[in-house]
Formats: C-alpha cells, sequence, structure tokens
C-alpha cells in the first residue's frame, strides 16, 4: 500500500512527560521535536513546513533558534484549547497546497500551579463578572453538566467512574501526571470544588510538549512500518444556542455545540461513521466534559452514558476505549500540547504500541476532539491502512 | 447619594430592581447585560429593555473556594450561581440565601451586598428564593 498524492500521514511522534516542570517551555518543545524526529529517522534538516503552539509567552517559531535555521516556514497558532488541533490542520494543508513532503507540528506549555484566571475584559465583558466571582471556569464546567444530567437524567456517581477510568488508564502509562489509582467512591468523597464537580474530577494546567511528523503521499510509506492517515482535521465555533464559558447569559431554546458540528464534519470529510471508532479521545477537562462530549461528537446517545460508564464501555477492551492514556485528568492540560497528545496517544494505538494500556484487536480507525474556550471545537479522524 | 452597585449599565431601575438587557428589532433575541448588536442575528438595531424579574433556576453550582482575583468580597463565604431562565433569556447570576438548589424551583431578583468600599455597602444582582 502507498498514499495518494495528497493523503497525508501521521509517521512519527513524542511526547514529554506531563506534570510539573522546572525550566523553560521551550525545552519542552525541543526535547518533543527531537524525539518526534527520531522516532521516523528523520533530522530537523528534512522538514520543510512547520506549525506551532503555545499559549504561554514564548514564540514557538523562534524554536528553529534551537533546531537550526533551515529558512522554512513555520507558523505560529494560538487558538486555546484547539491550538495543537489547528496547528495539525495547518500543517497537513501546508503540505497539500504548497506540495511540500515533510511538516512537524509541536504544542507545549508550561502553566502556573492552580486553574487559570482569567481577565473579564479580554472576553469583552465588563469588570463587575469577575468581582462578583462569576469569572471562574470551574463553576462554568459545574453549571454546565449540573443541567446536562438533569436533561438526560443521568446518575451524578458516573461522575465518579469517569475520573476511576481515567486515573486506572494513567497508572500503568509511564508519562502521565498523576499516576495513583482512584476508586470511584474516592472520586465522589473528594474535595467539593463547584456541585457537582469535586477535586478529583477536574484536570489541572501543568508542562507538557508533544511533537508529530507528517509526510504527505507515498513517502510516508518509506518512513515509518505503520503510517497513521490523517483523515480528517475540522475546526468549528459557536453558533447560537451554544453553552460556553463565561456567558452571563444564554438564549433559550435549541442547544447547539461546536463540538457537535466539528465532530459531524470529521466523520464526514473521512468518511466515516462514529460507531466505526475503535479508540478516541475527547477533551475531559473534567469528568462531565468527558460525559456530555461522548454524545455531542457521536460516540454514544444522550443518556446513554450511565450504562456505557457502568458496562465498561470506555475501557481498554470496552466497545469504544477512551482517553486511553488517562485525559486530560489524569495528564494535566498543558493548553498548547493537549490536543496533539490525544494524537499522539491514538497514533500509537493504532499502531500498536500504545505507551500505557494497549487496546486490543489491531484497531485501525481513531478519533479525536478537543473543546475550548470561547466556544470552538476541533476534531481529528486518524486511519491506519493496509493493516 | 442612592445605592452604589458593581455597574449601573446592569440595570434599569434600582428600586424596583430590573435588570437591563437589550433585544434585536429584527429576530427579538434578549442579550444581558444590553449590547449595540445581536450576536444572534448579526443585526445591527437593538432596543434596549427591562428583562422579567421572576423565572425559574435552569442550572445552579456552588462556589466552595474563593475565586482568585479579580474577585472581591469583604469575607468569602461558600456562594450560588447559576442560571435562571426568564422567558426571553436565561442569565447567569447568583442564587442567593441557600447553597443548594433545585433545577426548575421559581426564584425571583433581588440586590445583594457584594463588597463595603468607603464604609457603604455595593450591591450586585442575584435571585432569591420565592418559597
Amino acid at each position: 500500500m502507498s498514499g495518494a498524492a495528497n493523503d497525508v500521514y501521521l509517521v512519527g511522534g513524542s511526547r514529554t512527560s506531563f506534570g510539573r516542570f522546572e525550566g523553560d517551555d521551550q525545552d519542552l518543545a525541543e526535547q518533543a521535536v527531537r524525539g518526534a524526529l527520531g522516532d521516523c529517522g528523520l533530522a530537523w534538516g528534512d522538514v520543510e513546513f512547520a506549525a506551532g503552539g503555545t499559549n504561554g509567552e514564548t514564540k514557538p517559531d523562534n524554536l528553529v533558534s534551537r533546531m537550526g535555521l533551515t529558512g522554512i516556514p513555520f507558523v505560529t497558532v494560538k487558538n486555546g484549547c484547539a491550538t495543537g488541533a489547528v496547528a495539525l490542520g495547518t500543517a497537513r494543508n501546508g503540505l497539500i497546497a504548497e506540495q511540500r513532503e515533510i511538516a512537524c507540528v509541536v504544542g507545549y506549555d508550561n502553566h502556573a500551579r492552580g486553574a487559570f484566571s482569567a481577565s473579564p475584559a479580554r472576553y469583552g465583558i465588563g469588570a463587575w463578572y469577575g468581582a462578583t466571582g462569576m469569572m471562574v471556569t470551574t463553576s462554568y464546567f459545574a453549571l454546565k453538566i449540573q443541567r446536562y444530567l438533569h436533561e438526560h437524567d443521568i446518575d451524578p456517581r458516573t461522575l465518579g467512574y469517569v475520573s476511576a477510568k481515567a486515573f486506572d488508564y494513567a497508572a500503568s502509562h509511564p508519562l502521565a501526571w498523576r499516576r495513583t489509582p482512584v476508586t470511584i467512591d474516592e472520586a465522589l468523597d473528594s474535595d467539593m470544588v463547584n456541585d457537582p464537580l469535586t477535586r478529583l474530577m477536574f484536570c489541572s494546567p501543568d508542562a507538557g510538549g508533544v511533537a508529530l511528523i507528517l509526510a504527505r503521499g507515498p513517502r510516508a510509506f518509506d518512513l515509518c512500518d505503520k503510517p497513521i492517515r490523517l483523515a480528517a482535521v475540522e475546526l468549528r465555533g459557536r453558533r447560537p444556542g451554544s453553552f460556553e464559558v463565561f456567558s452571563p447569559w444564554l438564549s433559550p431554546g435549541v442547544r447547539t455545540s461546536p463540538s457537535v458540528d466539528a465532530a459531524a464534519a470529521a466523520f464526514h470529510a473521512a468518511g466515516v461513521r462514529p460507531q466505526d471508532v475503535q479508540v478516541a479521545q475527547v477533551q475531559d477537562t473534567e469528568s462531565g466534559a468527558e460525559i456530555i462530549h461522548l454524545a455531542e461528537t457521536g460516540l454514544c446517545l444522550a443518556g446513554e452514558q450511565a450504562a456505557g460508564y457502568l458496562d465498561g464501555d470506555y475501557r481498554v477492551d470496552g466497545r469504544i476505549p477512551v482517553n486511553t492514556d488517562g485525559g486530560c485528568i489524569a495528564n494535566g492540560e498543558p493548553v498548547g500540547a493537549s490536543g496533539l497528545r490525544q494524537v499522539h496517544e491514538v497514533m500509537t494505538q493504532l499502531q500498536g504500541r500504545a505507551l500505557g494500556q494497549q487496546v486490543p484487536g489491531d484497531p485501525s480507525i481513531g478519533f479525536t476532539h478537543v473543546y475550548g474556550a470561547p466556544g470552538i471545537s476541533a476534531c481529528t479522524v486518524l486511519v491506519a491502512e493496509g493493516a | 447619594m442612592g445605592i452604589q452597585v458593581v455597574d449601573a449599565s446592569l440595570f434599569s431601575s434600582l428600586d424596583p430592581v430590573a435588570l437591563q438587557g437589550s433585544a434585536c428589532v429584527a429576530c427579538a433575541a434578549h442579550v444581558f447585560p444590553a449590547q449595540a448588536t445581536c450576536p444572534m442575528c448579526a443585526g445591527t438595531e437593538v432596543s434596549v429593555v427591562a428583562l422579567p424579574t421572576t423565572g425559574t433556576v435552569w442550572s445552579w453550582t456552588t462556589q466552595h473556594h474563593a475565586p482568585k482575583p479579580p474577585f472581591r468580597t469583604d469575607e468569602f463565604a461558600p456562594f450560588s450561581i447559576g442560571y435562571v431562565d426568564l422567558g426571553p433569556v436565561i442569565v447567569e447570576g447568583w442564587l442567593l440565601g441557600r447553597i443548594e438548589w433545585v433545577i426548575g424551583e421559581p426564584v425571583r431578583l433581588a440586590l445583594a451586598k457584594a463588597w463595603t468600599q468607603d464604609g457603604e455597602p455595593v450591591f450586585t444582582y442575584g435571585f432569591e428564593s420565592v418559597a
């Protein structure tokens, strides 16, 4: 099997350990890029196009001062939680539009301890909103899942199942951050942050870097035993009716979601159905987000989640293993790296070389989903061919 | 000198208290706080309206830990935040007097002290139980 000229493949990848990091942000990026190049036997001089992103203050395109001044175009992306996926899509498009062969994608961040604090002015909201304690991301997630559990009659204990699953996956993943197993009851009984969400249901901002190497056309098969085709990358923004962070008001009536739109577009572009997916990553900023996003992406029906967790559907040997590296809950969320961590995990699962628990049965179709402020989502479909 | 509030543009009146939103002339969508354009239909002609003062709890949570700055308070105690369905629009605000709520329960708009400045209370809006 050799790739069609405008098919783009993942041929190499690397991630750092996630967690606390004492050092320069770009140490993480450099470590990831060198690891990804080594993974497919390439050198920086082989890279013809690069895209990278961080939510921090460093300039991703300045990585060339460490890697080598080869004169290639390096596009910088800053799209919040969708940064990694947007960088990935940019690199894919760059390879196709400019008929180049090799691209490097990198995402990294090194966040300070504790929840993000946000400025109302950056979101176009008056100072009163922050001063009265409403500019709080944890309360947004809580308000959203509280309503969702009510509308779909889902047992709140399901939130504990999500955390227990995440920490179980992470316990056997050498590069995950929080690797101590947690029981369902421990998750439910931990310190309440925002009803119904407890401390062990939230991810935390932390540090990490991920890089991927893309190759276009037949070249991919020279570089990698099992290239993974990037069958779709789709980014969508919010439409009327979506329920987003930092919203002093919502419209009544039909709820929409950029996740629904991005997932549908990705499945359409790839010619794949949600029920074909054999390993997936969905944005799990907290346990409730995973529950919501499983349905919004089409991986299950709304209201079905409680039974799904009870039945082990999302475990490694279940119907559709989800967030098999522990997701954001156990890896934390270095914003620039997080979306690429998802793609790296699904890529290695499809190649049969997962760092943690390997999905059995040679899965060949994978899916990733990110979601974030101010109402954006990006999804990818990854396909292993010629198995 | 009257009642001090966190942001006068949030209110169409203070006694009796009512919130001020905007309504799109083209599609009738209501928005809070009032803004000059309509994000729903991209319309550019809106009118300023007083929002209904009673509604039902659409969702709720309780903030068990003090938010980071710019949150401002005299002394932190856990407090509830909710979305209240006022009919034409669902508005986010404090839920007053309790830290446990039930989706669907009726509430009404009220003023609540946010903090003290120069010895005088500064008020924000919230919703209190009708029961």
